[in-house]
C-alpha cells in the first residue's frame, strides 16, 4: 500500500508539469493578451509594461523562468491585472473562503444525500422513496444560477432574514444561502446513486443469508449492506469533493463570496496568465491528491482491491 | 485571514473618525436637510477595482476611490466645473506653456506629513517612469508636459520631467504646446500626489490598508478583493470638518440584477439599473429611479479597410444602414432608461458643444426608410441580390438585444441578411483592432469634457480608429482645432463630414441609470463625467 501510493505520487509530478506546459502554451493561443484594452497602449507604453513582467522574453524563457520561480520560490508570479497582488496573495485571499463554503456544503451534501437515499432504498416503493425520487429530479433540474438569485430574492428582499450576498469572515448568515444553492444538485445525484447501490446491495445474496440467519433490519444495513452500497457513492465524491472546493464562479457572482472560483474565470477573461496558471497548478494538484484518496478508500470499503 | 494589524488600523482610525464628527444628527450646512445618525453610502460596483495606486489605476470604479484617498491640484463640483484642491490658485504664462501652481498651506497627509509640491514632483515622474511602467502613462503625454513622451520611451531620463518644485508650496509645470483645457486634466487621478516616503517604504504593497497613507477627504481602511473596500473619514484632510458622509463601502456585485435585488432588500444606496427595467422601477419607485445623461456614445462601425467588404465602400450602402435603424425602438424599448438617440457622434451633454443640424435627425422615420430602400436599389441590392454581411459585438445581454433588433430592422425594410456573432471581450477587442470584422460595436466614453475626446476617434491617426476611416478634412480641422479659439464651428463641420460619409452607425448616447435612496444627499448628477466625491455626499435623515 505505501509503495503504491509512493508510486502515484511520483507519477503526479510529471501528470502536473505537463498540465502547466499545455496551460502555459495555451493561455498564449488565445486572442488578446493581459494589455489589450478597448483603449490600445502607445507601442512604448506597452513594451514598458511588457519589459516589466518579462514578457518581451522568449516564451520558452518566460516558462522556465515560471518553473524556476515556483520550485525555488514557491513564487507562481504577479497578476497583470492587480499591481498590488501577486498570485501567491490572490489564492491565500480566495481559496479559503471557497474550502470553507466547499467543505460545507460538501458535508451538507453527503449527509443528506446518503440519509435520503438509504431512507429511501429500505422504504422502497413507499411514499417515502416517491418523494426521494420526486425531490431529487426537480432539484437536479433546478440549476444554481437560477436558485442563487431566487434565494436572494426570497431570503433578503421578501423576507429580510439573510444578507444577500458578502462573506464577512464566514459568518454564518453569509454561508447559508451559498451553501445551499451549492449543495442542492450534489444531494440530488448523490441521492439517486445511494438510493440505487442500496437497493442492489440489498437484492444480492449475502444479505439475504444475513437476514436468513436472523439478524435484525438494522444490523443487516450497518454491518453489511453500507460497505459494498457506498462503493459507487465514494468514487462519486472523490472529484465532487474537488469540484465543491474549487469553488463554483456562480456562487461567487450570486453571493460576493470573494471565492478563487470567481478569481480563475476573471483571469482567463483578463488574460491574467500567472493567476490562470497559479489556480491550474491548484485545481490540478488537488485533483490527483483526491483521486489517490478515493483509490485507498476503495481499497479499505471492498477487500476485493489489492494494490 | 484578516491581520490583527489591519483590523487594529481599521478600529482605530474608526474611532478618531466618529469623535471627529461634527454633523452626525445634526442639519446640513446649505441645505437645512436633518442629516442621519449614520453617515455611511454604500454602493454596488460591477468588478474589483484595478488599483487604488493613483499612478496605477485605470478603471472607472478604481478612480472613484482614488478620488476620495487622494486630493489632486484641483476637484471638480457637482456641475462639474473646476474648483481649488490642494491647488489654491494657479497663474499661465504668456506663452500658454507654463503652470504656476500654489499649494495649500494646511494640506497634509493622513500621517500628518505636510503635502510638498514635491510629493507632485515625485508621483509625477513615477506616473511617467519606464521602471513603473504605468498603463495609464500616456496620459501625462496626452497632458502635453515637456519630456513625457521621450521618458516613456527611454530616450530621456525621469528627471527632466517639465514639472519642478521651486519650494514646498510652489508647483512649476512646462508644456510642449499649449493646451486649453490643461487645467481640467490635473482632476484625472493619474496626476495625485503620493507620499514618497511610503511608497519607497513598502514598495508594491503600499496601497494596502495597513500601509497606506493618503491627503484626500477619506482612508483606505479595508479592503477585501472581489468583496468589498471600505473608505473612512480622514480626520487629516484639510477641510476635514466639512465633510459629512462618515463612511463609503463600495460593494463588488458582479450580477446586477442581484445587486437590484439588494437594493430593493435597503442594503445598498445605490445599483445601476438593468436595461429595460427602469419603466417599472420609476413608477414603484418614483424619486429614486434616476437617469441623466452621460458622456458616452453607443454605435456600430464599419470595416472600411482592405479587408472589409466590397459593399460598404459604397457610402449608398452604410447610408441605407444607418437610415434604416429606429432609434426609437432601441432607446424606448429596448434601453427603457432615458438614453438619447443619436444621430452624430459627440453627445450632446458635451461642455460647449452643440450637435449640429444633419439631415438624418429631422425628418420622420418612415422617411428614413423610404430613403434607405432607394439608396440600396441604387447601389444595386434588392431581393434577387440581397445585401449580407456578418456583425460582431461583445457578449452581453443588452448589445445582443439591440443588434437582433437593428439586423430585424434591416431584413424587414430593405432585405438585408446579417449574421450576428457574440464574442469575449478580450477576442472581440482583438478582432477589431486587425479589422478582422465587417460591422463591429464600438462605444466611448470621453476621457475628458470636450469634444475632441470623441471627434479625435475619427481621424486616421487614432488608435481606435478600427474601421480605418480616413478623411483628410477631418484630420485637418481636428489639427486646427487644438489651436483654435471657436471650436464649435470646426466640430460642427466635422460632425457634417461624419454625417455624409456615414463610416459609423452612431445609435444612442449614454443614460446614466440608477436606482439611488432618497436619503443621499449631493449626488452630482449634473457632473456629466461622473467624477463624484464622497466628501460632498450626505445622508438624510429619514
Amino acid at each position: 500500500m505505501t509503495a503504491y501510493i509512493i508510486r502515484r505520487i511520483l507519477v503526479a509530478v510529471p501528470t502536473l508539469v505537463i498540465l502547466i506546459v499545455l496551460c502555459f502554451f495555451l493561455m498564449q493561443v488565445a486572442p488578446g493578451g493581459p494589455f489589450t484594452s478597448e483603449r490600445p497602449l502607445p507601442p512604448q507604453v506597452l513594451a514598458n509594461i511588457e519589459a516589466r513582467y518579462g514578457l518581451d522574453q522568449p516564451l520558452w524563457t518566460q516558462m522556465w523562468d515560471y518553473l524556476v520561480g515556483i520550485v525555488t520560490r514557491f513564487d507562481f508570479g504577479p497578476s497583470f491585472a492587480y499591481r498590488d497582488r501577486d498570485v501567491n496573495d490572490i489564492i491565500a485571499q480566495g481559496f479559503p473562503v471557497t474550502l470553507t463554503y466547499g467543505l460545507i456544503s460538501f458535508v451538507v451534501a453527503t449527509l443528506a444525500g446518503m440519509g435520503i437515499g438509504v431512507a429511501a432504498a429500505i422504504r422502497h416503493n413507499t411514499w417515502l422513496d416517491y418523494i426521494a425520487v420526486g425531490a431529487t429530479f426537480s432539484a437536479q433540474a433546478l440549476p444554481n444560477f437560477v436558485m442563487a438569485p431566487i434565494l436572494v430574492i426570497v431570503f433578503t428582499w421578501q423576507l429580510g432574514w439573510l444578507p444577500g450576498g458578502g462573506w464577512n469572515g464566514g459568518q454564518w448568515q453569509y454561508l447559508i444561502m451559498p451553501v445551499i444553492a451549492l449543495s442542492t444538485s450534489y444531494v440530488a445525484s448523490i441521492t439517486r446513486i445511494t438510493r440505487s447501490s442500496m437497493l442492489e446491495t440489498l437484492n444480492s445474496s449475502f444479505i439475504r443469508t444475513a437476514r436468513a440467519k436472523g439478524l435484525p433490519e438494522h444490523k443487516v444495513i450497518w454491518r453489511h449492506a453500507m460497505k459494498p452500497a457506498m462503493l459507487p457513492v465514494v468514487s462519486y465524491l472523490g472529484p465532487t469533493f474537488v469540484a465543491m472546493i474549487t469553488g463554483s464562479v456562480v456562487i461567487d457572482v450570486y453571493f460576493s463570496t470573494g471565492g478563487i472560483g470567481r478569481a480563475y474565470v476573471d483571469s482567463a477573461l483578463n488574460r491574467d496568465y500567472a493567476v490562470m496558471l497559479g489556480v491550474t497548478i491548484l485545481y490540478g494538484g488537488l485533483t490527483v491528491l483526491f483521486n489517490l484518496l478515493v483509490d485507498v478508500a476503495y481499497a479499505w470499503l471492498d477487500p476485493k482491491i489489492r494494490y | 485571514m484578516k491581520s490583527t494589524p489591519r483590523i487594529l488600523v481599521a478600529m482605530l482610525l474608526g474611532a478618531t473618525a466618529t469623535t471627529g464628527s461634527a454633523f452626525a444628527a445634526g442639519t446640513h450646512p446649505v441645505t437645512g436637510e436633518t442629516l442621519a445618525e449614520h453617515q455611511v453610502f454604500t454602493y454596488r460596483v460591477l468588478d474589483e477595482h484595478s488599483s487604488v495606486d493613483p499612478q496605477i489605476v485605470e478603471d472607472v470604479s478604481g478612480s472613484d476611490i482614488v478620488r476620495d484617498l487622494f486630493e489632486g491640484l484641483m476637484n471638480q463640483d457637482a456641475q462639474g466645473s473646476l474648483v481649488h484642491g490642494t491647488a489654491t490658485s494657479y497663474t499661465v504664462s504668456d506663452d500658454k506653456l507654463t503652470y504656476t501652481f500654489s499649494l495649500r498651506e494646511d494640506a497634509k497627509w493622513s500621517n500628518g506629513d505636510p503635502v510638498v509640491a514635491g510629493d507632485f514632483v515625485y508621483a509625477w515622474r513615477r506616473a511617467v517612469s519606464p521602471e513603473l511602467a504605468s498603463p495609464y502613462s500616456w496620459f501625462m503625454e496626452l497632458m502635453s508636459i515637456e519630456n513625457a513622451a521621450g521618458i516613456i520611451a527611454g530616450d530621456v531620463p525621469v528627471d527632466e520631467l517639465g514639472v519642478s518644485a521651486p519650494d514646498d508650496r510652489m508647483l512649476v509645470v512646462r508644456l510642449s504646446q499649449p493646451l486649453p483645457y490643461f487645467p481640467q486634466m490635473v482632476t484625472h487621478a493619474t496626476t495625485f500626489p503620493v507620499n514618497p516616503a511610503v511608497v519607497e517604504a513598502h514598495g508594491a504593497d503600499w496601497t494596502k490598508p495597513e500601509n497606506i497613507v493618503s491627503n484626500g477627504a477619506y482612508v483606505l481602511t479595508e479592503h477585501i478583493p472581489n468583496e468589498r473596500s471600505v473608505r473612512e473619514r480622514n480626520p487629516m484632510y484639510w477641510d476635514a470638518e466639512n465633510v459629512i458622509l462618515e463612511k463609503t463601502v463600495a460593494l463588488v456585485i458582479n450580477d446586477e440584477n442581484t445587486a437590484l435585488t439588494r437594493w430593493l432588500a435597503g442594503e445598498l444606496d445605490r445599483t445601476e439599473v438593468p436595461a429595460g427595467q427602469f419603466p417599472w422601477l420609476q413608477k414603484e419607485y418614483p424619486g429614486e429611479a434616476i437617469s441623466f445623461p452621460r458622456l458616452c456614445n453607443y454605435y456600430y462601425t464599419f470595416n472600411l479597410s482592405a479587408s472589409g467588404p466590397e459593399a460598404f465602400r459604397d457610402v449608398r450602402v452604410r447610408k441605407a444602414l444607418a437610415l434604416a435603424v429606429d432609434r426609437k425602438i432601441i432607446t424606448e424599448n429596448i434601453l427603457a432608461g432615458g438614453q438619447i438617440e443619436a444621430f452624430t457622434f459627440t453627445p450632446a451633454a458635451t461642455a460647449e458643444f452643440e450637435v449640429p443640424d444633419v439631415e438624418i435627425a429631422s425628418i420622420s422615420q418612415a422617411e428614413r426608410d423610404a430613403r434607405a430602400k432607394t439608396l440600396l436599389a441604387e447601389a444595386g441590392y434588392g431581393p434577387d441580390n440581397p445585401l449580407k454581411f456578418d456583425m460582431v459585438y461583445n457578449t452581453s445581454e443588452s448589445h445582443k438585444k439591440i443588434a437582433v433588433a437593428m439586423s430585424q430592422m434591416w431584413k424587414q425594410k430593405l432585405g438585408v441578411e446579417t449574421s450576428l456573432a457574440n464574442m469575449e471581450w478580450k477576442t472581440f477587442l482583438e478582432v477589431r483592432a486587425n479589422q478582422d470584422f465587417e460591422l463591429a460595436r464600438g462605444a466611448w466614453c470621453g476621457d475628458y469634457n470636450e469634444a475632441s475626446t470623441f471627434l479625435d476617434l475619427l481621424t486616421s491617426p487614432s488608435g481606435y480608429n478600427d474601421g480605418k476611416y480616413s478623411n483628410a478634412m477631418v484630420d485637418e480641422l481636428m489639427t486646427l482645432a487644438r489651436i483654435a479659439d471657436d471650436t464649435q464651428a470646426i466640430y460642427t463641420r466635422v460632425e457634417q463630414e461624419i454625417a455624409d460619409d456615414v463610416p459609423i452607425i452612431p445609435i444612442y448616447h449614454y443614460a446614466g441609470v440608477y436606482m439611488m435612496d432618497s436619503d443621499v444627499g449631493g449626488w452630482p448628477i449634473n457632473n456629466i463625467e461622473q467624477n463624484w466625491y464622497s466628501k460632498d455626499l450626505y445622508k438624510i435623515a429619514e
